[in-house]
């Protein structure tokens, strides 16, 4: 499997298919980091990132063969822990903000830029988090995951405007919500 | 909300270059850019992949299971009666609660047998056994430390048989049972450990 780790995703989903169940960890060491990352971010819990990351990757395993385009595998993805975010935000109550959901406290150890860095951080986050869940989510795919608009549109069944409109909201929704948090 | 001038969201999106801003615009945009950047680098590393590929290496369970499953599993059902039959409902229920069971010490199954899970953690604030059993999910058995000298144990009643498993320490960490003597590949270079469970008529 070693010699197959930088192949592209399609012709590893192609070796799945065949038979070779393993080959699936390639894509899951791959692309766990960036889906964590998005997941993290829009629900504000490592362990809930971490619930819809591994749900979502065990529910693409059971349902790749239903995938019309593979080079498309890393999108699908994201769309599949998207809607997993979505649903988990869609029952938990939007007040509860629990302690691991609170700012990162700096550890008084760290050196001076990176206490000022953990600091930024943490006006960040709480300015990402007054953003609506779609917001967050536009504004996460396009400026920290990298994605193009099209990708977007794939991802999100949106067209290419709408998600233009929807960036361009977020950035001005953040940018209002870290003056208000300085 | 304010509106952003719209050459900032050019500059964003990649349809303009940022030479054409003037300096008070660009700062936004190295705001923005600067945010995104503390999103996309702060966070500690993590990984699901060992929780995935143990939850592929189970087969997906067959609707006629996923319905036992249901019938088995807690859930909370609320019934809807008349306040008449709600209190003879009371009344029997502690019939059968207050009324002594002499003697009816919990039966094993033929095919079920006692597992012993013990582990040495100084420190550890839980210490929780995950394998197929738990759908590796921790909270379901626990284990315990009561004289708090480290030693971790737990005992369960499992189904006959070979049974992966790990601990998890305080519900972050992953370790594998150093005692197990088994153990098999969890297909990304790591190990779970094994746990031969044999029937107590046995």
């Amino acid at each position: 499997m070693s010699g197959f780790a930088d192949a592209p995703d399609a012709d590893v989903i192609a070796r799945i298919l065949a038979g070779d169940g393993d080959a699936f960890g390639i894509l899951v060491r791959r692309h766990e980091a960036g889906l964590l990352r998005f997941a993290t971010r829009m629900l504000g819990s490592p362990d809930a990132a971490a619930d819809a990351v591994a749900e979502a990757l065990i529910r693409a395993y059971r349902h790749l063969a239903s995938l019309d385009d593979p080079t498309r595998f890393r999108t699908w993805l994201y769309r599949i822990v998207a809607n997993r975010c979505k649903s988990h935000l869609g029952r938990r109550s939007a007040q509860r903000v629990s302690l691991e959901e609170a700012a990162p406290v700096p550890d008084p150890h760290d050196g001076e830029a990176e206490l000022e860095r953990a600091e930024q951080l943490g006006l960040v986050e709480r300015a990402l988090r007054t953003l609506s869940p779609e917001k967050r989510e536009a504004f996460l795919l396009k400026h920290v995951e990298g994605l193009s608009y099209e990708e977007m549109a794939a991802l999100t069944g949106e067209r290419i405007p709408t998600l233009k409109m929807r960036v361009h909201r977020a950035r001005e929704a953040l940018l209002e919500a870290l003056k208000e948090h300085r | 909300m304010s509106k952003l001038d719209p050459r900032i969201h050019e500059v964003l999106d990649g349809d303009l270059p940022p030479e054409r801003l003037p300096p008070e615009l660009r700062a936004v945009v190295l705001r923005l850019e600067r945010a995104a950047g503390l999103l996309r680098a702060g966070l500690a590393p993590a990984s699901v992949a060992g929780r995935v590929l143990a939850a592929l290496h189970r087969p997906e369970p067959s609707r006629g299971r996923r319905v036992l499953q249901w019938l088995t599993e807690r859930h909370v059902i609320t019934i809807a009666m008349r306040p008449v039959w709600s209190l003879a409902l009371a009344a029997v229920l502690a019939a059968v609660v207050l009324v002594p069971d002499h003697g009816s010490a919990p039966l094993l199954g033929a095919q079920e047998g006692i597992a012993r899970f013990v582990g040495h953690f100084p420190g550890a604030r839980s210490v929780d056994v995950v394998g197929p059993f738990t759908d590796w999910h921790t909270g379901v058995v626990p284990l315990r430390d009561d004289d708090n000298d480290g030693v971790w144990s737990a005992v369960v009643v499992l189904p006959a048989g070979t049974h992966e498993y790990m601990f998890v320490v305080d519900g972050e960490r992953w370790v594998v049972d150093p005692l197990a003597g088994r153990y098999v590949s969890d297909g990304f270079g790591r190990q779970n450990a094994l746990l031969i469970v044999r029937p107590v008529g046995r």
